[in-house]
């Protein structure tokens, strides 16, 4: 980042010492001005240097100590005997014991295992819990059941095994080895600032080299032309903006942090402003990551759920006796409980034990009916067959609560189909029906649309069982099943769906107005990723796949125009047959697009194939197989909730609270810093002519020379340094959620008007303004502008000491030096007063300043405030220090450029009203930056 | 992954430049049209003329503040300083006495600097002031009245008058007069009402690398030893007080300097003397540190015999 500016610095320091090499060489007592100068333009390239290094690793800082929280730990028999080591120490062929809740220490086979369940989903991406055993299932070991791998958690049971694989030779090492392998491109802002410093640095050498010339053939020694030529440099060179930046994107970091947006590398701040293209994840990005209660269907009519984050709203009709019947199935057919001690924490944040569609009616009836454990304690249960995938449903027999009624009641629930085979008659209104044709088709009818609407349905029915024939002790047997599992009453369908954050539609609206586009990437089926996908906006309401157009017409899906869907839903098996063409042509015609049943690895063909249309790719992910991608996009985002180190340490970006809609608040700082970052370099460059100027001035005309190139360096560095930074603080003129994303390759950081403006209108402003300050000095103190040219031989010569003024005085080489001192604090003081308003009119680009309002960023008035403290303190606090080269300046001359300051007030305020009054204009588009 | 950044042909970059210098699908010169170049000169045309004439408008504000007669501010002469003629190029007067050349320039420069000293230009020109007090010539109402100047005849200088001098001011004999001036600085009563003199010492200059190291005050000075015997014109050096104060250039026209001639007698000759010369003055300071020639002149002085 720092490349162009500190070669250009290194150059200007080596020049300056052979500079003084020259003359020491001639003569003895040369000054030492030029060694001093050149190591304090070391000094500045290393203190940048140093600078942007601390910064980087305060905030790589963060994350390293993700890493190194818990050391992982193994347990290990080795000698016969149980040992816990650290993981990294284990070895092939070490016998390794993991129980519930542990992390798998390396890739193992399985030995023995006891109802071992491992949550793969950071590798595979599959999110159901997956069972392991010693038996061999498949040749593909990501397929197998008896290898648990690296990193993986085991969620439930014990499993003892055998270490086959550890560190980079285990399946997550490869990806992990994948992830490193992909290249790391240039951020955008990088490129950015490396095209500014071409600019700049261009602008500088070749200015340099033509005065360089053309003091050669005005006769010049080539010495004074190489001191000219550093002054040269040192002008162009804005010796602390890089330090700027640098600091003006870990204020936003900070900034962003704060809205739960982490920033590993700083230069991923502006990334994600610039950002065209999002592809998010579904589980946990988009959704709440856990399966809720959305429908219910009884008596004949679907009830919609509250599925909001806290549930509170339910309204569906609670009055009918069939509701009374179901609630009692939902709460007592479940084997989900709350885990102890949460006493305080609402219902739905509460942890469960069980799986998640149990959690989820659990919490559901929690809601509803308030204590579960209650009720369930009330209505014993007797025995009970849990779900497995063979029979697929579940029962349990209860006693009731009702002292009277002594018969059992059997409650059971299942997939929807199952369920309704086993039933003969059908709960409506409390009152048992017989189940019959036009019943069994109005299920099917609700059945098929919850189901369309990509949600998870059970069936619920019950039986009482007759007090005859099952009296009190009667002993259920569930092998004999000495019970009747038919003829039972069907009371009602509830679907389940993993619903979407509440924050999300809204984010993807911004994201659409701001220009966009939200791809969804998911493991999960198509017709659930729709609905979700759907349901948030990234198929907006009104927007149709072609197979929605062909279901509406009625035509085969091949008849329908390709051109009339604006959103398509693609599968992973669709994927795997298109040629990159095909997927380029996807991504280019389809507004909206859904990308199901994908596997990690062709979530890298979809980044690449975004970045193919010149788009900024952010990516969200959270797996471990996700890093290659996250590594490849322009911008990473990891999941900092759900998502696995590696996925962490391949991220630009860690989202603290996995939400979508933290991405967007990103997006808008991203955007802003951008915007800032301009005003920060115009500010920065303008005075650069103002310090050029003066150089030029002295080689063409011979005047004094306007000012030092030691005090350059410290309005470089001093008194422009807060101001700038402050510029950071500004708030957006307009909406920037509102506008396209900036075009990567046509909407550059510092364009051609940012540098024709700054330096060619305001600079060139500055520079007379300055120049006003110094002419006057001079002439108050007896010499006249026009007695000044060409008087620099005679002026810098130590042996003339009589030299006559425009008024006959005669003046000594040190009262002339000293006069000359002044004038640098004149012209010093000339620029600080302009950059003053520099600064007050690059608050806007656009908008008046009175728009903007002047008093709304307060750190501006800081760095106003800093700026003329510093000011104040070299010419007055320092004004002894001769090294320094500033005097006591009086203090009308403070305010000899206060007109010229107006001015450039006015000019930018008269250049944005045309703006704002003929937009895409000629003046528009020669004077906007 | 595939590099995307793809090389450009040398042809291709030519060709692109071709393009860039003259467009001729969109007849685009330096990639602007004519009518963009001609609105862009335009403008340029009219604000630079803004700003010169803006420029210009401060500048001349800024003037109106100026008098043309005294300048507004004097802090930085408070100390006038000392020089000498002849002038030369490091303040060091050689003479080869055998060799003509060597000193006919300083003897021509200082033909010219006297000229103006005659006696004739002087009685045509200047007053017979009284000695011993400042010629004030208040404006008296009158704004800006022109001054006039006291006379400082050319004969004053007596042995270094060069009047009929066949020696060249003893430039030919290896005696050679300097003259002493000092700066003008307006509205400087110089010696608060006190005579002052000018007085010149063999010495060496206080280089900044033997600061602090003081030389001993009573050990042997070689510069005094090789400087040897000197004469002063006006006799002990002395400026008289008439010759103050100078009201500028624009209205004190025939303005004389007071000069001080020194003659040095024996130097000791084919080694470089130094020489300082201070005036003293009640209200001259000659002791600036970083100001060497504050009220004082130090020069070299080389006599080359054969």
């Amino acid at each position: 980042m720092v490349g162009g500016f500190s070669i250009l610095l290194w150059v200007g320091a080596f020049l300056c010492w052979i500079a003084y090499g020259i003359q020491y060489s001639s003569d003895k007592s040369a000054s030492l001005n030029n060694v001093y100068l050149g190591s304090v333009l070391v000094l500045v390239v290393i203190l940048t240097g140093v600078f942007a290094y601390y910064q980087e690793a305060k905030s790589t800082n963060i994350m390293s100590s993700f890493n190194n929280m818990i050391p992982q730990q193994a347990v290990v028999i080795r000698d016969s005997e149980k040992k816990t080591i650290p993981a990294e120490q284990l070895v092939v062929g070490d016998i390794v014991e993991v129980k519930g809740g542990d992390q798998i220490p390396a890739d193992v086979r399985v030995l023995s295992s006891q109802g071992c369940r491992v949550d793969n989903s950071s590798l595979t991406g599959e999110s159901e819990p997956q069972p392991r055993s010693s038996e061999f299932t498949h040749e593909n070991p990501l397929e197998t059941k008896n290898i648990c791998f690296y990193s993986t958690t085991c969620l439930e049971g014990t499993v003892t095994g055998m270490v086959i694989n550890t560190g980079d030779r285990t399946i997550i090492g490869h990806i992990a080895s994948l992830a490193s392998g992909v290249g790391n491109e240039k951020t955008p802002i990088a490129i950015e600032i490396e095209h500014f410093v071409h600019i700049v640095a261009g602008v500088a050498v070749s200015i340099g080299i033509l005065f360089f010339i053309i003091a050669v053939s005005l006769k010049y020694r080539v010495l004074d032309s190489v001191i000219f030529l550093i002054g040269i440099i040192v002008a162009n060179v804005p010796e602390g903006l890089l330090g700027t930046v640098t600091v003006t994107l870990s204020l936003t970091a900070k900034r962003m942090a704060k809205k739960n947006c982490l920033v590993k590398n700083l230069e991923a701040v502006e990334t994600l402003g610039s950002t065209s293209i999002i592809c998010s994840d579904k589980t946990g990005t988009l959704t709440q990551n856990r399966m809720t209660v959305a429908h219910l269907w009884f008596d004949n009519q679907i009830f919609v759920a509250d599925t909001s984050e806290d549930h509170s709203n339910q309204v569906f009709d609670q009055s009918s006796s069939t509701w009374a019947s179901l609630s009692k199935i939902i709460t007592l057919c479940n084997r989900a409980e709350f885990k102890p001690g949460q006493e305080n924490v609402p219902i739905m944040k509460k942890a469960v034990i069980g799986d998640a569609s149990e959690a989820a009616l659990l919490k559901f009836s929690e809601v509803i009916l308030g204590d579960v454990m209650e009720i369930r304690k009330r209505n014993r249960k007797v025995v009970e067959i849990p779900f497995n995938s063979t029979n697929k449903f579940q029962l349990s027999i209860h006693e009731t609560d009702d002292p009277h009624d002594k018969r059992f009641l059997m409650v059971m629930k299942g997939a929807p189909e199952r369920i309704l085979e086993k039933c003969s008659t059908i709960m409506i209104n409390g009152e048992e029906h017989p189940l019959d044709e036009s019943t069994a088709k109005t299920f099917h009818t609700a059945y098929m649309e919850l189901g369309g609407l990509g949600e998870r349905v059970l069936g619920f029915c019950h039986l009482y069982l007759p007090a005859d024939e099952f009296p009190e002790t009667y002993s259920f047997d569930i092998d004999a099943m000495n019970f009747p599992t038919s003829n039972l009453c069907f009371v009602g369908l509830l679907s389940m769906i993993d619903p979407p954050r509440s924050t999300v539609p809204d984010a993807v609206t911004k994201c659409r107005s701001a220009g966009i586009k939200v791809i969804m990437v998911t493991g999960d089926h198509p017709i659930t990723a729709k609905a979700i996908a759907k349901s948030v906006g990234i198929i907006s309401a009104n927007s149709e796949t072609v197979e929605d157009i062909a279901h509406r017409l009625n035509i085969p899906v091949e008849q329908v125009n390709q051109r009339d869907a604006k959103a398509t839903v693609v599968t992973g098996m669709e994927l795997n047959d298109m040629s990159l063409e095909q997927l380029d042509e996807i991504l280019a015609n389809y507004q909206e697009i859904v990308f199901a049943r994908t596997s990690p690895q062709q979530k890298l063909i979809i980044v690449e194939g975004c970045q193919r249309q010149d788009a900024v790719v952010a990516v969200t992910g959270d797996g471990v197989n996700d890093s290659p991608a996250l590594k490849k996009a322009d911008i990473g985002i990891a999941m900092g909730i759900a998502g696995s180190d590696a996925a962490k340490n391949a991220a630009d970006m860690v989202l603290l609270d996995d939400n979508f809609a933290s991405i967007v608040t990103g997006v808008e700082e991203g955007r802003l810093i951008f915007d800032n970052l301009k005003k920060t370099i115009a500010y920065t460059l303008t005075k650069n002519i103002a310090e050029l100027c003066p150089f030029l001035i002295y080689i063409i005309a011979g005047l004094p020379l306007p000012i030092g190139t030691i005090t350059i360096l410290f309005i470089d560095l001093g008194t422009d340094i807060i101001p700038s930074i402050a510029l950071a603080y500004e708030k957006a003129e307009s909406d920037i959620m509102n506008r396209k994303p900036r075009h990567k390759k046509k909407d550059r950081l510092v364009n051609k008007q940012l540098a024709v403006y700054s330096y060619l209108h305001i600079g060139l402003m500055q520079a007379l303004g300055a120049f006003l300050v110094y002419f006057t000095v001079y002439a108050q103190e007896g010499f006249l502008p026009h007695t000044l040219i060409n008087l620099r031989v005679e002026w810098e010569n130590d042996n003339v000491n009589d030299l006559e003024d425009h008024y006959g005085q005669e003046w000594t080489r040190y009262q002339r030096e000293y006069l000359e001192w002044t004038g640098y604090t004149a012209f010093f003081v000339g620029i600080l007063v302009q950059q003053i308003a520099d600064l007050i009119i690059r608050k806007t680009r656009r908008n008046s300043i009175f728009q903007q309002g002047l008093f709304r960023n307060k750190v501006i008035w800081v760095g106003i405030a800093s700026q003329i403290i510093i000011g104040l303190i070299l010419s007055y606090g320092l004004g002894s220090v001769t090294a320094l080269s500033f005097t006591m300046l009086r203090a009308q001359y403070w305010f000899v450029a206060v007109p010229h300051a107006i001015l450039i007030w006015v000019y930018d305020e008269v250049r944005k009203l045309f703006i704002r009054l003929y937009p895409g204009s000629w003046w528009d588009k020669n004077m906007y930056y | 992954m595939v590099i995307q950044k793809e090389k450009k042909s040398c042809g291709q970059v030519v060709e692109e430049w071709k393009e860039f210098v003259w467009n001729p699908r969109t007849h685009q010169f330096m990639g602007r049209t004519g009518t963009s170049w001609a609105f862009i000169l335009l403008f340029y045309l009219v604000f630079y003329g803004f700003l010169t004439a803006m420029f210009s408008l401060t500048m001349w504000v800024m003037l109106q503040t100026v008098s043309d007669h005294t300048p507004k501010y004097q802090d930085r002469l408070a100390t006038p300083g000392l020089m000498i003629r002849p002038k030369t190029e490091n303040l060091d007067v050689i003479v080869n006495v055998s060799d003509t050349e060597s000193w006919d320039q300083h003897v021509q420069k200082l033909n010219k600097f006297l000229d103006p000293y005659n006696d004739s230009i002087q009685a045509q020109k200047n007053d017979v002031c009284r000695p011993g007090r400042y010629y004030e010539q208040p404006d008296n109402g009158v704004l800006n009245y022109p001054k006039r100047a006291c006379q400082f005849n050319r004969t004053q200088l007596g042995n270094c008058s060069g009047i009929g001098d066949p020696t060249h001011y003893g430039y030919s004999t290896g005696q050679p007069c300097v003259f002493i001036k000092m700066n003008r600085v307006i509205n400087f009563y110089a010696g608060a009402n006190q005579s002052m003199n000018v007085t010149c010492v063999g010495k060496k200059p206080h280089h900044h690398k033997n600061k602090g190291k003081l030389i001993p005050e009573d050990g042997r000075d070689e510069d005094a030893e090789n400087l040897g015997h000197f004469v002063m014109f006006p006799a002990n050096g002395n400026i008289d007080l008439m010759y103050f104060p100078y009201y500028g250039k624009k209205f004190h026209v025939n303005y004389t300097q007071p000069l001080v001639a020194v003659k040095f007698l024996n130097v000791t000759p084919n080694v470089e003397v130094n020489v300082e010369c201070r005036i003293n003055a009640a209200n001259i300071a000659t002791d600036d540190e970083r100001d060497k020639f504050a009220g004082r002149v130090a020069f070299k002085l080389r006599i080359n015999k054969t």
